[in-house]
This record gives structure tokens, C-alpha cells and sequence, in this order.
């Protein structure tokens, strides 16, 4: 798994990707010029006529001697004349024959006028122009970011979900979608970093390189869109282009998954997949799923509820779609019975489908649903799914419900249904994608986690909130190198370094940091949930959970030599320089002491 | 035959031939410089530039950039002339009209090198 944020990389490697440096996009300022070139000229040929004219009509001065008006009177009335300003006849009055002609020419440069300005003022309105500008001011917000970025194709509910998730964890995100109102919706969206946004075709690689495939700082391709096709193009796209960025597609259908599969290796998540794979894991260890669930939740989520699926009975699924079947083969695996109510009769002649309208009273009857211990709704619809929902559990109010939610306006009515267990298909990517890109160790935690048992997971459960309370802190990765953690070197390097030293707290050190280290990788090896004992040597790489401020505390210890000789050795060291040297004692052995926590 | 190459052509030759006419001559010689020929030259550079908009070629961007020079030199020479005539106490003289010549003469340098231009296009233009 390619981690996408490591901020250090190689200066050579920040370089432009160019996919077409020929093919740019048409300046606004050579449409307009283009467009105003007959205004233009019928303005200019208007203006030499009148001012040729008023030059060579004979005029008199104040005398009443024969005098003609020079360019430069005639030029300076033309100017006030032809935009109506107008201030009198100069320098002398005129003659009848200079009056004849001063109206005609009046006439003349007012129409002149006002076809230019209209035209000008057409074009701003025009469409194509206005596309052509907002393309340009696109491309250029995003070729000027500087740090790194994820590019969202498709930006529907599941990517205003995970923008939101992002934008919460002050990351960079530029979004292509094909429709108007959601990339207008960015502006409305209080979103803390300004996010670019294009309305555009993502199967075009043009599209993708104006929204900064080829930008140095892209740091991953997320195609969400909810066309498969799409979405597999714009995996294709990023795979040729930029075969070392990190691409995650969505798709609910393995044939493309496996279209997909075929370029390089981009992440797919399947949203029915997964949530069979989470289904199984509630089946078998319900702190597990609560523990993966709410970590994959983002900033601030709420420890989920734990539902326990009932683990031995039957189950009843409504609608068989793609849904359904990867539902009750997941539950099939498990050892579960499952019967199916179908509409269609496609599924010939299996006995334990059932086949008829799921919300005719006899239909489910047949399924012998008071003896059934979980209900699906799955299809996709949510009206019909609530109705069944409300129909089953008249017939067996003690069943596990589990239903599809397709909308999200319906939420706060499968809210007030209380269903045992809800699949969001936007929501299970959202959080799926969200676990893989924005914390580089929280992915191997997740996937890992499962195998240490549901009993270590309520334990790590009961750490966290005893740690950071019921809402989840932040999570963030350490590496405990000379670079990020230059005060701990040498006590590392002396061994015995222990997770609970390094854990003490700055102010006073009989005290734990608000931390909760939940794994430590070293190579490739891993430890999940280290306890306080744990050794750590240089180079590990450690994911903490926990609040700002304990973040920040940890950061002091790691940096700064005074902080780290106090919570260390729990010695007094001067910061500053001079008072280190007239301060200088003989060096102690540095063995760290011993005392426990208050 | 295109209607478009014949204006085209017509407009940018004839701002070069008319700013000649009233370049040539003593250059401090108010009578050798007619004021109207300098005012056609004005309008009908001006109109060659506008012509000249909104192509994206090499050459057309050379183009446009020779046509720029030459209306920013003849609009600089009328300027003086009408400080010359208006404002100045000493009126048109030899001095102030060696200045307003000069100009005209920058700008049809540029003027000049806008016709070779047009040369070479025509020149290299492969009728298939």
C-alpha cells in the first residue's frame, strides 16, 4: 500500500507531468478579441469619418472670419460628442453646414457605441466564454497549490463525505464532476481550505490534467463517481499517467473490479462487499466491527452503538439484486440458513427462495418469518424498504433488522425505525477510502485488528475512551527518526527505551499523556495495541490516538532536549545554551528511572 | 480568391504606404508633412490591428505585435503634434516637427517589417 502522504519526498520527483503541453485550454483574452474586431472597426471607421468630416466642412470663428477646425477640436468634440456627454459647440459656435454634419455623425457614433459595448457585454454572458474562464481560473488554483492533494472524480454524496472528513483533518482535495449544481455547491460548502472545483467530463484525461494528474504535489486519484464506467476510465487514466500515485475506485460490479484489477493496482472497494465483510465480522466479534467502525468514522465520531446479530438461526432476505446475493453468500458462509423473497422468478427452483412481492401479507407468511431470527431489506428502494421493515417486525418484533438506506434524505427515517444494522453504499466507501488515506498506519490496524479477538477489542475500546473520552481524537502517525524525533535519539539508542517513559507528561512526570499508542511497526513487522512495556528502537514508526494537546505535548518530548531530559530521566535541564555549558556536569549514565505512574 | 486575404492585405499595406507619404520629405518642414495623411495613417493602422486580432499563430502574433509598435509610435507622433499646435508657446516649428517625423518614422519601420511578414506568408502559402 503506497502511503500517499509522506510529505518528504524527493525534490527531483516534484515535477510536472505534462499529458499534452500543446492541448490548453482557449484564452479568454484572444475569444474576446476575436469577437470584437467588427465592433471595433465600425467604431473606428465612424470616428475618422466624423472627425475627417468636421475638419474639412468650412466653419468661422467669433469674427466671422472663414476658419476650419483643426484634428484636435474636432477629435475633442467627436470624443464628448459620441459619448454623450456632450459640452457645446468649441471652439467657436458652428456654422449651419458644420451643424448638419455634427448630426449625422452624432447619430452615427451613438449606434457605433452602443454595438460595441453590446457586444462586449454579450460576450461576458456567453456561455462558452464563461466556461472557457472558469476552466482557466480552475487550472490555475490548482497548478499553484502547493502542498500535497487528492483529486475527487465524482463528486456525489460519497464524495461531499469524504471531502468533509478531509477538509476536518486540514487536507487538500480538487473535485471534477459532471454536474453544475455540486460543483457550485463547493462555494456554499463550509469547507475550511478553498477546494477548486470543474465542472467536466473525468473520462477525458484533458479534465483529469487540468484538475492536476500530472501536479507534482497529487497525492492520489479517487474516482467515486456512480458510473462504473467512468470510473474505470478514470483509474485507467491515472494508472498510464501515474503509475506510482495511489488510485481507489468505487465500484459495484466485479466484472469491472476486474477490468480495474488489470491496471497496475488501484484499490477497488465494492460498497456490498464490504458491508457482507462487516456483517460477518458483527457475526463473529461485535467489539471488533464497533472498534473498526469507529475508527474508520473520522474526527469527532461518536462511539458507535454495538448491535450483536443473533449467530445461529435463519434470516430472511428481501430482494436479490447484486446486493442480495453478496449478502446471503456472506451469511451462507457463515453458516447462517437464509431464504430469499424474490419478485423475480429467475431463481428457478431453489427451495429456499421464496418467490412473490415482499410486502403482500402472504408472501412473507410463506417465508415463516416468526421463526426467522434477522430480516434484510435490501432493496433499492428505500419507500419499499421501510415498508418492509414495519411489516416483518409486526409479524416478529424480535428480529435483527438489517436494511439497505439508497437516499440520503431517508436517514432520519431509518433513524427513527431503529434498524439494528444500516448500510449507507456511500457511507461504507466513504469510510473505507477515509481508513486508507488519512492516517498511513490506520489501514493495516484495521485490517489486521480483526485477527486479535473480540476481547482485545473491547479492551482497546475501553483504552481509548477512558483515553479520550467518547468521541474519537485524532489520530496520527510518529517515526522516530533523527528527523521527527531528534531529542530522543540517544535514548534510543541506548535500549530499554520503553513506550511508558516516552508517555509521561511534560508538566509532571508521575503523569500518562492522554495517549493511546495503538500500534508500532518496525520493518514490516507489527504490534497491535503496544502496552506501556514495549521497547521502541529508532526507525519505528508508532500510530497514536489521542487529543490535540496531548499530540503537541508528545511533540515537545520528542524535540526539544530539555522537555525530553525531564520526561525521560526526569532531570532539570536549562534551554538555553548558555546556562547548558556554565551548567555542565559530568556525564551520568542516562539510566532511565523507574517509577510508575501516580 | 479570399475576400478576408484581400482586406487583410489592403488594410496592412496601405497603413505602411500612407505613413510613408507622410514621413517623406525634410524633416523639420512643416509644409512637406500633410496633417491629414498623418491622421489616415492613425485610422488605418488602428483598423489593421484590429484586423489582426485573435489569430494564434506564430506569425500572426508577430503581427499583431509590429501593428501595437507602429500605433503606439503614430499615436506618440500625434500627441506631440497636437502639443505642438495647442499647447506650445512656439507653435509648429522645425524642432517640433522633426519630432512628430521621427515618430512616424519608428512606426513605419515597424509598418515595414509588417509588410515583409505578409510577404513571407504569402510566400510559403502552399495552395494544395
Amino acid at each position: 500500500m503506497p502511503r500517499p502522504n509522506d510529505a518528504a519526498r524527493p525534490r527531483q520527483a516534484r515535477r510536472w507531468t505534462r499529458i499534452a503541453a500543446a492541448m490548453q485550454g482557449s484564452a479568454p483574452i484572444f475569444l474576446i478579441l476575436r469577437r470584437m474586431r467588427a465592433p471595433l472597426i465600425v467604431l473606428i471607421t465612424i470616428f475618422a469619418i466624423s472627425v475627417l468630416g468636421l475638419t474639412l466642412i468650412p466653419g468661422q470663428d467669433a469674427a466671422g472670419q472663414p476658419r476650419r477646425m483643426g484634428f484636435f477640436d474636432a477629435f475633442y468634440f467627436m470624443s464628448y460628442t459620441a459619448t454623450t456627454i456632450g459640452y457645446g459647440e468649441i471652439p467657436h459656435p458652428f456654422t449651419d453646414a458644420q451643424r448638419l454634419w455634427v448630426m449625422a455623425s452624432i447619430y452615427l457614433t451613438v449606434v457605433g457605441w452602443a454595438y460595441a459595448i453590446g457586444s462586449l457585454l454579450t460576450l461576458l454572458q456567453d456561455r462558452a466564454f464563461r466556461q472557457a474562464l472558469a476552466l482557466q481560473r480552475f487550472t490555475r488554483t490548482v497548478a499553484r497549490l502547493r502542498e500535497p492533494f487528492l483529486l475527487l472524480a465524482g463528486y456525489g454524496q460519497t464524495g461531499q463525505l469524504l471531502g468533509r472528513m478531509f477538509d476536518a483533518l486540514g487536507r487538500r482535495f480538487v473535485v471534477i464532476d459532471t454536474s453544475g449544481e455540486r460543483v457550485d455547491a463547493l462555494d456554499i460548502d463550509s469547507y475550511h481550505a478553498d477546494v477548486p472545483g470543474l465542472v467536466g467530463d473525468a473520462r477525458n484525461p484533458h479534465t483529469l490534467d487540468n484538475a492536476g494528474l500530472g501536479h507534482p504535489y497529487c497525492a492520489g486519484v479517487l474516482a467515486l463517481t456512480d458510473d462504473d464506467e467512468v470510473n474505470l476510465a478514470v483509474t485507467m487514466a491515472a494508472a498510464l499517467m501515474r503509475p506510482e500515485l495511489p488510485v481507489i475506485a468505487r465500484t459495484i460490479s466485479p466484472a469491472i473490479q476486474y477490468r480495474m484489477a488489470a491496471f497496475g493496482s488501484p484499490t477497488v472497494v465494492n460498497p456490498f462487499d464490504r458491508y457482507g465483510d462487516h456483517l460477518r465480522l458483527a457475526l463473529r466479534a461485535p467489539s471488533s466491527y464497533q472498534l473498526m467502525v469507529w475508527l474508520e468514522s473520522g474526527l469527532g465520531a461518536e462511539l458507535p452503538q454495538r448491535g450483536i446479530p443473533p449467530r445461529a438461526g435463519r434470516w430472511v432476505m428481501c430482494g436479490y439484486g447484486r446486493f442480495g446475493r453478496e449478502l446471503t453468500e456472506d451469511l451462507r458462509a457463515e453458516g447462517l440458513e437464509v431464504t430469499v423473497i424474490e419478485l423475480a422468478t429467475a431463481a428457478g427452483a431453489d427451495p429456499s427462495i421464496v418467490v412473490g412481492d415482499g410486502s403482500e401479507p402472504g408472501v412473507m407468511a410463506r417465508a415463516d418469518l416468526d421463526q426467522a431470527v434477522g430480516f434484510v431489506a435490501g432493496t433499492d428502494n428505500d419507500t419499499t424498504n421501510l415498508s418492509l421493515i414495519a411489516a416483518a417486525r409486526r409479524i416478529n418484533p424480535n428480529l435483527f433488522v438489517a436494511s439497505r438506506q439508497n437516499r440520503p434524505e431517508t436517514a432520519p427515517l431509518f433513524a427513527a425505525m431503529r434498524v439494528d444494522s444500516l448500510l449507507v453504499p456511500t457511507e461504507v466507501v466513504a469510510h473505507e477510502i477515509y481508513a486508507q488515506l488519512s492516517t498511513p498506519l490506520l489501514w493495516r490496524f484495521l485490517r489486521e485488528m480483526p485477527g486479535l479477538g473480540d476481547a482485545w477489542a473491547e479492551q482497546v475500546i475501553a483504552r481509548l475512551r477512558t483515553h479520550c473520552g467518547q468521541r474519537l481524537q485524532r489520530l496520527w502517525k510518529t517515526t522516530l527518526n533523527g528527523q521527527e524525533a531528534p531529542a530522543l535519539t540517544r535514548w534510543l539508542e541506548a535500549g530499554g527505551a520503553t513506550l511508558g517513559d516516552l508517555l509521561r507528561h511534560p508538566e509532571d512526570r508521575d503523569r500518562r499523556l492522554d495517549v493511546v499508542p495503538l500500534l508500532v511497526l518496525r520493518g514490516t513487522a507489527a504490534t497491535l495495541g503496544p502496552d506501556d512495556d514495549c521497547v521502541l528502537a529508532a526507525g519505528d514508526q508508532v500510530l497514536f490516538a489521542g487529543q490535540s494537546w496531548a499530540r503537541r505535548a508528545l511533540l515537545d518530548t520528542m524535540q526539544v532536549d530539555s522537555v525530553s531530559e525531564y520526561v525521560l530521566f526526569g532531570r532539570y535541564v536549562p534551554s538555553s545554551w548558555i546556562w547548558q555549558r556554565l551548567t555542565r556536569r559530568p556525564a551520568r549514565p542516562r539510566v532511565p528511572t523507574t517509577r510508575t505512574y501516580r | 480568391m479570399s475576400l478576408e486575404k484581400v482586406v487583410f492585405g489592403f488594410f496592412v499595406l496601405l497603413a505602411a504606404t500612407l505613413n510613408f507619404g507622410f514621413f517623406i520629405g525634410d524633416i523639420d518642414d512643416p509644409l512637406l508633412h500633410n496633417e491629414y495623411e498623418l491622421f489616415a495613417a492613425v485610422v488605418v493602422n488602428l483598423i489593421a490591428t484590429v484586423l489582426k486580432f485573435g489569430d494564434r499563430t506564430q506569425i500572426g502574433a508577430v503581427h499583431l505585435a509590429t501593428s501595437l509598435v507602429a500605433d503606439l509610435q503614430l499615436i506618440a507622433a500625434t500627441l506631440a503634434w497636437a502639443y505642438a499646435t495647442q499647447i506650445s508657446s512656439h507653435g509648429l516649428d522645425g524642432e517640433a516637427m522633426a519630432s512628430v517625423v521621427s515618430l512616424s518614422g519608428g512606426a513605419l519601420a515597424a509598418n515595414v517589417v509588417s509588410v515583409v511578414l505578409l510577404v513571407i506568408e504569402t510566400v510559403s502559402f502552399q495552395r494544395r
